[in-house]
């Protein structure tokens, strides 16, 4: 056992991190305006790209670098210590629509859809969840009606971060309403969002994102080409792309999550404490939960290490990493919980996440997706309770 | 970077895991409870003739001479089965011996002939190598010649004999033999500094190993209760409180546990940021071990607040080892104290 980086991975570190250095956006992402927010994402990452850094694990042939899970590691523990901002536009393509392409998609779908996602051309969207089908995903009934080539797809979605500026779309669609179980007869689409009859609605969130909307399709016309894996077996499909966001797409999350730590630590030496007088980091109770947090955020990188030296083995990840995103949501809200107690009613002050030094009260706010998003904390824990712990269900 | 074991560690954990479960049942804590050691001369012996006692120590002196993280799989698997007896103190006693120049009675304790209790500092200044003052709660001391003593400064071994005023107590875990006792400028036999080999530091990680084993002992348990144990016509454990309480216990182990082999490997090669990562191990494993001990009781429900039921047995247990070396809350104090992580 080691936690070595060989010299060549040591060397590739230097030069993420000085490529990193030269080439990092300076100006604030612009979260509030959704169509600025898509050039700044996009941009970035064709900077990636043609700084051959785009898709560092993804196979060569599509456009990626071809390297392992631990150069990929590398990148992130690099971006996060440069203090980056995470590219959400582009996260559906990079991490959840991209890797589900690669294992399951045609040569020319793969062919298409991956080297535009790798060189910042499109932003993906996930349409998975919708008003009568969140945590029983399966329950979804937006239908997708076979007519010659095409399917006719009539329905609503929900939840659907960037969808008012996004190019394509993961849809799951209802392709059969017989079968006699209800995990049958889904069927995993490319949606071109672009496709007359599509109608996009912003939802504001709590902590006053821009990128939260809901989708509706009105006799939507998607080739029969666009099936990814087979028709009515997009369950299993679905199920791989949300281990992928469960898996490997929350390693920079999680990296950035001990970074925020640390300036938590900073912040609780600078400013006055709860007794007026001494910094709040000499009261005993805030010193406590930051030392806490400290430790499970440390415990959070090595269950990600693991979880990289387990996958090196195996292509997808398993329902372990539904580990991994039930403790890294219990942290980050304990974590961003912690600053408002830390900063009293200086933290009541409206600040969004992507503000900069730091805004805690939207990073707070933001927090609470943490636990909802990508399936929520008890479906989670059902998941491990029942495919890891063989629990009866 | 390779965090998984490899087949001669996972080789190493089942002879081990096999040899405690034939000849250390946890039954045999209840049948012992009332003799003065908490474990025989004739399974201290066995385990010392399979190597337990030296697996980290070097070959000079009777030892395996291998890594500190494969006395952490080792530690972990003590833990599982709560083996009672001094065998952390006795296998630091060991190191303590070999670097302190005392080369025989390190060969003697790896034999198992020599066995060596744990005395933690209750107050009194660290002494640093001269005479030893303070009083200590002293843990497993029935049977042993020498006793460790293992502060921030260094580590050394007092001879069990001249601590004074010793007066035993029942400890809540019956598996352990508690005494408190003073020390009135005792000269150690050996001592070894800090900056020399972090003695300390080593017990917190095998002390972390052990507390992930009692964590993931009392997830088994629960989850075989929930498979089992029919209320309302199902087994419980279809039920989402019993199910996700299982779910908590199977998260903080495995998050307690590749952060102690994290911190072991640290340790081991070292890193800048050891300490920092020992001390994180030690806090998340000592709460995994007694959150889910204490949640195993509720599983169990009226089972579970018996005597006759193991669960307490992984409470009690949690409870003395995370009070090793210092407790959760000294831990935490000095964590926080760290530079950042590497």
């Amino acid at each position: 056992m080691d936690l070595d980086f060989t010299a060549e991975q040591m060397e590739f570190r230097d030069e993420v991190r000085t490529w990193l250095t030269e080439h990092a956006p300076t100006e604030p992402r612009p979260h509030l305006d959704a169509a600025a927010m898509r050039e700044y994402d996009l941009a970035w990452q064709r900077t990636q790209w043609d700084g051959g850094w785009a898709g560092i694990a993804w196979p060569e042939r599509y456009g990626g670098r071809g390297l392992t899970l631990v150069q990929q590691l590398i990148w992130y523990e690099e971006y996060a210590r440069a203090g980056l901002p995470s590219v959400d536009a582009c996260f559906v393509g990079l991490n959840h629509a991209g890797p589900t392409l690669i294992t399951t998609a045609t040569e020319e779908q793969k062919n298409f859809h991956l080297p535009r996602i790798l060189r910042g051309e499109d932003v993906w969207c996930q349409g998975f969840s919708e008003p009568g089908a969140g945590s029983d995903l399966a329950a979804l009934s937006t239908r997708a009606e076979l007519d010659g080539d095409e399917f006719v797809v009539t329905g609503q979605k929900i939840w659907t971060s960037f969808a008012m500026i996004a190019d394509y779309q993961e849809l799951l669609v209802r392709t059969d309403r017989d079968g006699a179980k209800k995990h049958h007869g889904i069927t995993w689409l490319i949606c071109d969002m672009r496709s007359p009859g599509i109608e996009v609605r912003p939802i504001e969130t709590i902590e006053g994102g821009a990128e939260f909307c809901e989708v509706f399709y009105d006799e939507v016309r998607i080739p029969v080409a666009n099936v990814v894996g087979e028709r009515d077996k997009g369950w299993r499909v679905a199920m791989s792309t949300l281990s992928f966001e469960r898996g490997t797409a929350y390693t920079a999350s999680q990296v950035r999550l001990s970074d925020t730590v640390e300036k938590l630590i900073d912040l609780a030496r600078e400013r006055t404490g709860p007794d007026g007088r001494r910094p709040a980091i000499a009261d005993d109770e805030l010193s406590r939960r930051l030392a806490t947090a400290r430790a499970e955020v440390a415990a959070l990188r090595a269950m990600t290490y693991a979880g990289i030296c387990r996958n090196l083995r195996s292509d997808t990840p398993g329902p372990e990493g539904s580990m991994l995103k039930l403790y890294y949501a219990e942290i980050a809200k304990r974590v961003a919980r912690l600053a408002m107690d830390i900063l009293g009613a200086d933290g009541l002050r409206a600040t969004s996440r992507w503000d900069r030094p730091f805004g805690w009260s939207g990073n707070y706010l933001y927090s609470f997706s943490t636990s909802i998003g990508g399936g929520t904390s008890e479906i989670q824990r059902n998941i491990i309770g029942d495919r890891v712990l063989g629990l009866p269900r | 970077m390779d965090l998984l074991s490899s087949a001669d560690q996972l080789e190493l954990a089942r002879v081990a895991a096999e040899f405690f479960t034939e000849q250390s049942p946890i039954g045999a804590i209840r049948d012992r409870r009332d003799e003065p050691g908490a474990v025989s001369r004739k399974l201290w012996s066995a385990g010392a003739d399979l190597g337990l006692l030296g697996l980290s120590a070097a070959e000079d002196i009777g030892g395996a001479g291998l890594d500190l993280e494969d006395e952490a799989l080792l530690f972990r698997e003590l833990g599982r089965r709560l083996v009672p007896g001094p065998f952390l103190s006795s296998v630091l006693g060991a190191r303590v011996a070999a670097l302190g120049g005392q080369a025989d009675l390190a060969r003697s304790i790896v034999d198992g002939e020599v066995l060596v209790g744990l005395a933690l500092r209750r107050d009194g200044e660290p002494g640093g190598g001269g005479p030893v003052e303070g009083t200590f709660a002293l843990f497993d001391t029935p049977d042993t010649r020498y006793v460790l003593v293992a502060d921030p400064s260094g580590a050394g071994l007092l001879d069990t004999a001249s601590l004074a005023e010793v007066q035993t107590t029942e400890c809540i875990d019956p598996g352990t033999r508690l005494a408190y006792g003073r020390a009135d400028g005792v000269v150690p036999l050996c001592w070894v500094p800090a900056e020399d080999d972090p003695i300390r530091s080593r017990g917190l990680v095998l002390a972390s190993a052990v507390l992930v084993g009692i964590a993931e002992a009392a997830r088994d348990l629960s989850v075989e209760h929930a498979k089992t144990r029919v209320q309302f016509g199902r087994p419980i454990g279809v039920n989402q409180a019993i199910k996700h309480a299982c779910v908590d216990m199977a998260v903080a182990s495995e998050a307690a546990w590749e952060q102690t082999l994290f911190a072991a490997i640290s340790l081991r090669s070292g890193r800048a940021d050891a300490e920092f990562q020992v001390l994180a191990a030690n806090v998340v494993a000592g709460r995994a071990a007694i959150d889910n001990a204490a949640a195993t009781i509720q599983v169990h429900g009226g089972m579970g607040f018996t005597y006759e039921h193991d669960a307490h047995l992984y409470l009690k247990r949690a409870h003395v080892i995370e009070q090793f070396f210092g407790s959760t809350r000294d831990q935490l104090d000095d964590l926080l104290s760290q530079e950042a992580a590497q």
